[in-house]
């Protein structure tokens, strides 16, 4: 029997363990589990050596096929990015990544400082009160808001916008479902793809409205002016924003504009897309909203000598200490993705974050321009001004069949926007979102307006 | 005592060169309306890389990990992280792979999910694997969206509105239970273990399900864990297994084998994927034949040599998060399962269990254990005896780190005074656990002063917890201006 070497196998060790406790095998440790509850064989086959499970995991990674070996326009909620190897060699230190969460804050002053600055950063960024030190992805954020909101108001109706992404659509409706919240989706124009704020006031004006929510982009990459509007709409009710990070680099923060709680997706700082996960929650309220909000929290205080020093915080609302009634049931969050999001933010700084926006903005309108040309295509199938997204339609066949023949010219041409469950799809079959990425350039819009010609006509 | 931690003076990233007061706005984007535009940059320091990783790198300096000392946090399975999933995970095949890029190109990604979807079945003993839960909380809570739908779709949900759990139970499953639509009630225990006669008394037709972790958070089995199923069945409940304990039992006994009809899994703890300082976790479903109709979307599954997801589950509870699960951590456990493959998961178990019972015995003459002594993966102490002198197990929690290893959980679980949970999974040797023990010799039989006045040799002396939530000092900003309900910042006064 081979064992990994993880387990301490010296000579005689397990013996003296054995021994020490007056027992023959550690079989006799199991005598409280029931025969009748007892297993066979695991049937996982055998242990393989680290060359071994190198060569296989290496045999099934092959069978990919990364973006990076093709023109890649992929993008949207979760964006392709340059990471520096900084970024890594950060992460890559164990003390980190090995540790949990601190529990001990004396023995875990690195984690904490940390997340201190990743909670600053995220409230610079967003013009909020107050971050927390991260949930499991944007999607989750969001359905945390919608939580949060119905705690600071009553009533039973949440609204959100109908271009909102159909995953965090179904995440809110889970998070909501439980306690009787209705999602209303308020309709976008068809034209401009933004918020149709006549429905959204009349939506309000019914009343028995708790929250609402809107996205900066939105799920049509769009950025929409008439967002400054709806605090003023509201009145009370909270709102809530999902923001790109990048784009509130060159964007005013939310906070400044009314938003009551800012949420977002960090994985485009600093991690890798890894087939979408892990991913990192962003979370930022205002102080009053505080004692009602989920997450670890790390606040800083001193130690015994006066020295400042950083623990985690607000803990009585937390599952361990407040058990049902915690504002939330998170216990481990993101917290190696959060130190990946400030080591990202800082290598690159305030200035080459902004110039990365301007750079991703010229090279999506150059992409629109290209692509405006093909015939078959309408480029932007909404024209509200965007980021680094351009929304497409297809004028033969579904976005998703488009895009699989462009992957057969090396292209891999967006994200489809429709909800893949059966009969669930609409409109939204024939449309995607092609991004400009870092990798971006004339050749490579070359390379996808040749590719689209010869697709975006064909049925097959 | 030889140990000393890193004692950085670490300034703020802003500290180290503060932005101006109001930086000068990005230069305007032609094409952004001016309404949206930033009118101020955002105040984030402009540093050098050299500048950047020689903070991380001294803040790293400044925690403890599993790769610097013992990590016995009980219920945390803190076992050592194999260095080839770090490398393996960083590959370009997984990495730079868009989880919306067309299944044709994705085809190695969804290969390792659905291995370790299919291997995992055969840990559990249950018919089908979700990956999508980002850690073991999400799991609890997708699950009870799960029997929600079940019993929404048996016409009983309005009745059933309990979920029960013993006293014993992790916060996150009444939390969980609570964020579901449940009401959470607890069962109390008997020696440690459910009280078979209290939840008989405490099931009826209001019973959802019944939450439970075996071993449990006292290390006890269950033994009574078949009585325990066939009470929760007969009242038309379900019975939930939380996994955060799964290391005491690989290749004995399995959720399926003990009557369960939904689990969840943690694979930051039994399969070793990295703590990564509080998260990521992974926090795998498995469903019994009941429940897997109505698992997350979508689910992978292989016609021929291919694989592809799919969405057409018309009964299940739609996304519980973005695409499809921690894929990086996936990988990594991926990796250490068949690194044990089938002797090496069971002796992990063996190990972990035995490792458990010895530091226990070693222990057992310092303190009380409140419980009987044979635990599995980890055990309870009783602090209450230093109450006597004046201390508390904080103090000696405290006075641990000194001897350079990290304190047990603590105050966890709650229905033993004073507690102290420690957990020594199998990846640690006998001569740690013989240094870890003669630690805590050593902190327990140190003087009443030196307890009190510990930690010393960390990078900060004992910190003031209460003073933190009372100045709620929670970023940069406050700092610079203490918010109005705040007393006065503390200021640096460091060596």
């Amino acid at each position: 029997m081979n064992l990994p070497r993880w387990i301490p196998s010296e000579d005689g060790e397990e013996a003296a363990l054995l021994r020490e406790l007056g027992i023959a095998s550690t079989e006799e440790l199991f005598a409280d589990v029931p025969r009748k509850a007892r297993m066979g064989r695991l049937g996982v086959g055998a242990g393989l050596d680290e060359r071994g499970v190198v060569e296989t995991i290496d045999g099934i990674l092959e069978k990919n096929r990364p973006y990076t070996q093709f023109a890649s326009f992929l993008g949207g909620r979760f964006p392709t990015r340059y990471v520096p190897a900084a970024v890594d060699a950060i992460l890559s230190r164990s003390e980190f990544y090995t540790s949990y969460t601190p529990y001990q804050p004396e023995a875990s002053q690195g984690i904490l400082q940390s997340l201190f600055e990743f909670q600053s950063l995220w409230v610079e960024l967003t013009g909020m009160d107050a971050a927390n030190a991260s949930l499991y992805d944007g999607a989750t954020a969001a359905g945390e808001a919608l939580l949060l909101s119905r705690r600071i108001h009553p009533g039973e109706r949440f609204l959100i916008p109908a271009s909102l992404p159909w995953e965090e659509k179904s995440v809110l409706a889970n998070y909501g479902g439980p306690h009787g919240v209705r999602l209303e989706e308020i309709p976008f124009d068809h034209r401009t793809g933004c918020l149709d704020l006549g429905a959204f006031r009349t939506a309000v004006l019914k009343g028995d409205v708790f929250g609402a929510l809107v996205d900066l982009p939105n799920g049509f990459g769009g950025l929409d002016e008439g967002l400054p509007e709806l605090k003023g709409i509201l009145g009370e009710v909270p709102l809530t924003v999902v923001a790109d990070p990048l784009a509130l680099t060159v964007l005013e923060a939310p906070g400044s504009w009314g938003a009551d709680i800012v949420v977002g997706e960090g994985q485009g700082f600093g991690a890798t897309p890894s087939f979408g996960g892990p991913l990192l929650g962003l979370f930022a309220c205002r102080r009053a909203h505080l004692r009602l909000s989920p997450g670890r929290i790390v606040g800083a205080t001193q130690d015994r000598d006066g020295r400042r020093a950083f623990t985690l915080t607000l803990q009585t609302r937390e599952q361990h200490i407040r058990r049902s009634r915690a504002t939330s049931n998170i216990c481990t969050n993101q917290s190696l993705l959060a130190l990946a999001f400030l080591t990202y933010a800082s290598t690159v700084g305030p200035r080459g974050l902004a110039q990365l926006a301007a750079q991703l903005h010229a090279r999506a309108e150059e992409l629109a321009t290209a692509l405006r040309a093909v015939p078959g295509l309408k480029v932007p199938r909404f024209d509200a001004p965007h980021l680094a997204d351009v929304p497409v339609e297809v004028a033969h066949g579904t976005a998703t069949e488009f895009l699989e023949r462009l992957r057969g010219r090396k292209v891999l041409g967006g994200v489809p926007l429709a909800d893949p469950r059966p009969a669930k799809s609409g409109d939204a079959s024939k449309w995607f979102l092609a991004s400009a990425t870092e990798w971006t350039d004339a050749r490579s819009i070359a390379k996808y307006a040749a590719a689209a010609e010869t697709s975006a006509g064909a049925t097959s | 005592m030889t140990f000393r931690q890193a004692r950085w003076d670490e300034p703020l990233l802003w500290e180290i060169r503060p932005p101006a007061e109001t930086p000068a706005p990005p230069a305007a984007i032609p094409g952004i309306p001016e309404k949206l535009r930033r009118q101020t940059g955002v105040r984030w320091p402009e540093l050098s890389e050299p500048e950047v990783v020689r903070h991380y790198t001294r803040l790293s300096q400044m925690n403890f990990g599993i790769d610097t000392s013992i990590y016995p946090l009980g219920s945390c399975t803190m076992k050592y992280n194999p260095k080839v999933s770090e490398v393996l995970a960083r590959r370009p095949g997984a990495a730079f792979v868009h989880p919306y890029q067309p299944e044709s190109t994705v085809q190695g990604s969804l290969e390792i999910i659905y291995r370790l979807e299919k291997a995992l079945t055969r840990v559990t003993g249950l018919p089908e694997v979700s990956l999508q839960p980002a850690a073991g909380a999400h799991g609890e809570y997708a699950a009870l969206l799960m029997i929600r739908a079940y019993f929404e779709e048996r016409g009983e949900l309005s009745r059933r509105t309990e979920v029960l759990l013993p006293d014993t139970a992790h916060g996150t499953n009444p939390a969980s239970a609570a964020m579901a639509g449940f009401t959470a009630r607890e069962i109390p225990s008997k020696d440690g273990c459910v009280d078979l006669a209290e939840l008989k008394a405490a099931v009826s037709d209001k019973t959802a399900a019944f939450m439970l972790t075996n071993p449990n958070t006292a290390g006890l089995f269950e033994s009574e864990i078949l009585g325990i199923a066939e009470t929760v069945h007969g009242a038309g409940g379900l019975l939930y297994y939380d996994g955060a304990n799964l290391n005491a039992i690989l290749g004995v006994t399995n959720p399926g084998k003990m009557g369960f009809d939904v689990a969840h899994l943690n694979l930051h703890k039994t399969f070793a994927t990295p703590h990564g300082g509080g998260g990521p976790g992974a926090g795998v479903l498995a469903a019994g034949a009941t429940l897997a109709p109505y698992l997350p979307v979508p689910r992978v599954v292989r016609k021929g040599r291919a694989y592809s997801l799919d969405y057409d589950r018309p009964k299940s509870i739609g996304k519980i998060k973005s695409a499809y699960g921690n894929f990086g951590l996936d990988l990594r456990a991926y990796v250490f399962l068949i690194s044990h493959g089938e002797e090496g998961l069971r002796a992990i178990s063996q190990r972990a269990v035995l490792n458990a019972n010895y530091l226990g015995h070693r222990l057992g003459d310092l303190l009380p254990r409140p419980f009987r002594p044979l635990v599995k993966h980890e055990f309870v102490l009783s602090g209450t005896p230093l109450k006597a002198r004046g201390l508390r197990t904080l103090d000696l929690a405290k006075r641990l780190l000194d001897e350079g290893v990290h304190a047990p959980t603590i105050y966890f679980p709650s229905l033993v005074d004073e507690s102290l949970m420690f957990e020594v999974p199998e990846t640690e040797s006998k001569r740690e656990l013989d240094e870890l023990a003669a630690a805590f010799r050593r902190a327990i039989g140190d003087t009443e002063e030196n307890l009190h006045a510990a930690p010393c040799s960390t990078s900060v002396a004992r910190i003031d917890e209460v003073l933190a939530a009372k100045q709620l000092l929670l970023s940069w900003k406050d700092l610079r201006s203490p918010p109005a309900t705040a007393p006065a910042p503390p200021t640096r006064s460091g060596p």
